[in-house]
């Protein structure tokens, strides 16, 4: 019999993954203590949980799916409330006017994402920002790999149909779902 | 937004970036010490010879976590880990005092244990089961039906057999009093199996034949 690998000890978990996963809850809800409540509050949770995880367990998309979850809850709490602006991304604009305009924009693009159902929203992100595969993405949400293709495409055309005025790409595939790959 | 380039240019602005690196650094390092405060703290030694083999003992800041037969050490600390995600450290100065109870109790000289056990990995049920163990005077004996009686769980007699089988102090949660209903030592996973149970019981003076 082939000796099955030890169960890796916690705090080795929290060295190989809360980086990674505090970016992706930081994504979700762009505000800094805030990312910080959610990253505590699910690795504790998961600490109490870790002894009924079989060992050999995928721990990285285990701990990816309770922050996820926790970063949704947190969501839900903040939900009439606006998103934060984001005070400090380089102005690309060359006026004071769209300054505020261009500001202003990122503020309606974050609130429409953070509203986004959790698995479009959450999918869309693992995806284009966090460098995931659909596969991995379809473990930690529970979804078949095309499911969260699915997702992440439908997050896309939402956000287009909101913001994009300008006429349909002339392709039969626009430029935003070309990146859905 | 006139185009999707735009749009994908206000995504990247938003998400690309991530968190600022101060605001990581300190989430990482807060949560690093939340987690080290909130893990047990687990510590072991071992017992080469004593009246019934070879002993591994495990002890928490709460008590006694874990005690087993033989001189496996590797294995031992393995299913510390897997039960606890903690790897336990060899100490003698923690886990002497359980030590030393342990061999003074199966060589004679003492007839009680005056330590603290941590059952706090253990379910609800089994809990329940072994500190009904614990009421059973020594010298005497219980069946697997009278415990699950005094649990309150008359109909649990053989699940009543199985958490005493996992138990995870033997000796100190006396197990090795509870037998079959029709008073035969069956079922001890420790030491040289039944032969150990009856060692454990003639020394407490019980009556078995």
């Amino acid at each position: 019999m082939v000796a099955q690998e030890p169960k890796p000890e916690f705090a080795d978990l929290v060295e190989a993954h809360a980086r990674e996963i505090h970016a992706f809850v930081w994504r979700l809800l762009r505000e800094d203590a805030e990312a910080e409540d959610v990253l505590q509050s699910a690795f504790l949770r998961a600490l109490r949980a870790y002894d009924r995880l079989p060992r050999g367990a995928n721990y990285r998309a285990w701990l990816y799916k309770i922050a996820g979850n926790e970063a949704r809850t947190q969501l839900a709490k903040r939900a009439r409330r606006p998103a934060a602006l984001p005070e400090d991304f380089p102005a690309l604009a060359p006026s004071v006017e769209h300054q505020a305009e261009q500001r202003m924009r990122l503020g309606e693009v974050a609130q429409a994402v953070e509203g986004l159902p959790h698995k479009q929203r959450s999918s869309l992100i693992l995806r284009n920002y966090q460098g995931l595969s659909y596969a991995e993405i379809g473990e930690i949400l529970e979804l078949s790999p095309e499911a969260a293709r699915a997702n992440v495409y439908q997050a896309l055309r939402k956000l287009r149909d909101r913001f994009v005025t300008g006429p349909a790409a002339p392709s039969a595939r626009s430029r935003v779902e070309e990146r859905v790959r | 937004m006139k185009t999707e380039a735009e749009l994908e240019q206000v995504l990247d602005q938003l998400y690309a970036a991530g968190p600022p690196r101060v605001a990581a650094d300190q989430a990482v390092s807060r949560l690093r010490e939340q987690v080290a405060g909130r893990q047990p703290q687990l510590w072991y030694g071992s017992l080469a010879d004593s009246a019934v083999g070879a002993l591994l003992v495990a002890v928490s800041s709460q008590g006694v976590v874990a005690v087993d037969f033989g001189d496996n050490e590797a294995r031992f600390v393995d299913r510390l880990r897997q039960a606890f995600g903690v790897r336990p450290d060899r100490s003698v100065e923690r886990a002497g005092p359980a030590i030393r109870q342990l061999d003074e109790y199966v060589q004679g000289k003492r007839s009680t244990f005056d330590l603290p056990v941590d059952l706090e990995a253990c379910s609800d049920f089994q809990r329940r089961v072994l500190e009904a163990a614990v009421a059973v005077p020594r010298g005497r004996l219980a069946t697997y039906g009278e415990i699950a009686v005094r649990i309150g769980a008359p109909r649990a007699a053989r699940a009543v057999g199985q958490a005493l089988a996992r138990n995870p102090v033997p000796i100190i949660v006396p197990c090795h009093r509870v037998v079959a209903a029709d008073g035969s030592l069956t079922g001890y996973s420790g030491g040289s199996g039944v032969d150990t149970k009856a060692k454990l019981l003639r020394l407490e003076g019980a009556a078995i034949a």
